[in-house]
């Protein structure tokens, strides 16, 4: 899935396709404090990055992932 | 406080459509793994009248209804001249016109008698119920109620769904198609369960919608508004709540105790919130009546759907509370049967 080789152009995909909006210090922001997060935002972020690059991530290590750094952590474990 | 003339369910019939859709087949088809479905909604499976892969229509809402309310009728052991009314109610009507409620009772043989049809959400059974114990009190011997609700318009599996708003996605993974139908009667007839009291309150005062189920014409087809809203926040936050207030207004109503309940009918909105609402109630030692784990969300055939799995556990002198929130407007509404 084109842009998501870096945390910035994941970044830029949860900017975009979830239209929240953050800054670039959001990655270490707790998920629970990104404005606009709830627990839907996170499926369609899973929905959006296994049907985007073909991977499928772990459940318990996404569900487990504090803020937007570690979600890319395990997209780039899962590569 | 109870009616002067107690109207009785002597019979319920429901209808599901096809195989069930499990996870796997719904994850595919979001394009998200079936354990993501599980931990979100923990609904296991839900049925559709629509062939999700070839798109065709094999059930409408008059099929569904219609097979639903003729398997009432059979086990009431009552004949199409014995039914003197008929309430339908629906959010997902097949046409405006004629109204399904009056090509179910075409399907079913009936003719001059009042049929009804409301529009309505999770509340439309009771709604249904509450309107049919009023036409038995008011003379009437025997009517069909029925409930149900099908999502082929609004749920479309060919979008590319990751990119469709959260409030939209929620939708697809909560609701299923399903009918059910219930034989009223003036006197105690088949399963002979007498209708005690019943909660039917628009709640909804200066309150925005929780839930939207829109609609399209010629003029504004072409608009992108999304067909359904659901504000999952406010639901999740608000449900639970007003189904506590339900469950004690409706045993203050039937001058019940907590303690006199043996069946509990909980709000089906998903297994995941029907468990926390359930603990929320907590009433430790009634036995929980829930479907919505095999059958998602089927809107007005829910409480239906929930009578069916009741009666054959329903023994004489029990009593059960059915609750149920109707989140567009917010309206509060549950019964309470007791087995003569």
């Amino acid at each position: 899935m084109p842009g998501l080789d870096s945390l910035d152009g994941f970044l830029r995909l949860v900017r975009t396709e979830l239209d929240l909006e953050l800054t670039d210090q959001d990655a270490e922001t707790e998920l629970a404090a990104l404005p606009g997060w709830d627990s839907m935002n996170l499926l369609r972020l899973v929905t959006l990055l296994e049907s985007g690059s073909g991977r499928r991530l772990p459940v318990p290590t996404v569900l487990a992932a504090r803020n937007l750094r570690e979600i890319y952590a395990v997209l780039e474990e899962a590569a | 406080m109870t009616e002067a003339a107690t109207a009785y369910l002597a019979s319920v019939g429901t209808a599901l459509p096809g195989d069930p859709v499990d996870n796997a087949v719904l994850g595919k088809l979001l394009g998200v793994s079936e354990e993501w479905i599980d931990i979100f909604v923990g609904t296991r499976s839900r049925y559709f009248g629509r062939d999700l892969g070839t798109g065709e229509v094999r059930w409408s809402l008059a099929d569904l209804c219609a097979q639903a309310a003729a398997e009432a009728l059979e086990s009431a052991a009552l004949e199409a001249p014995d039914i003197e009314f008929l309430i339908l109610s629906t959010t997902t009507p097949d046409t405006l016109l004629p109204t399904t409620a009056s090509q179910v009772a075409d399907r079913l043989g009936l003719d001059y008698l009042p049929v009804y049809q409301l529009q309505a959400g999770c509340s439309g059974a009771v709604q249904a119920l509450d309107l049919g114990r009023t036409l038995i009190a008011s003379g009437r011997r025997a009517g069909l109620v029925v409930g149900g609700d099908v999502t082929h318009r609004h749920l479309d599996f060919n979008r590319d769904l990751a990119r469709i708003p959260t409030d939209e996605l929620v939708n697809y993974l909560l609701f299923g198609d399903g009918a059910g139908a219930a034989v009223l009667t003036a006197e105690p007839l088949g399963e002979q369960v007498a209708v005690r009291g019943v909660l039917n309150s628009l709640t909804g005062l200066g309150r925005p919608a929780g839930q939207t189920v829109d609609w399209y014409g010629l003029t504004d087809r072409d608009q992108d508004r999304p067909l359904l809203r659901e504000d999952y926040k406010a639901i999740e936050e608000q449900v639970p709540v007003m189904a506590v207030e339900i469950f004690w207004e409706l045993l203050e109503q039937v001058g019940w105790q907590v303690e006199d309940l043996d069946h509990l009918l909980p709000p089906q909105l998903s297994e995941r919130m029907t468990t926390r609402i359930v603990e929320r109630l907590a009433v430790p030692g009634v036995h929980e009546v829930s479907c919505v784990g095999e059958t998602g969300n089927t809107g007005n055939a829910l409480p239906f759907l929930q009578l069916a799995r009741l009666l054959p556990d329903l023994r004489s002198g029990q009593r059960a509370l059915a609750v149920t929130v109707e989140s567009s407007k917010w309206i509060k509404a549950g019964f309470a049967l007791e087995k003569v």
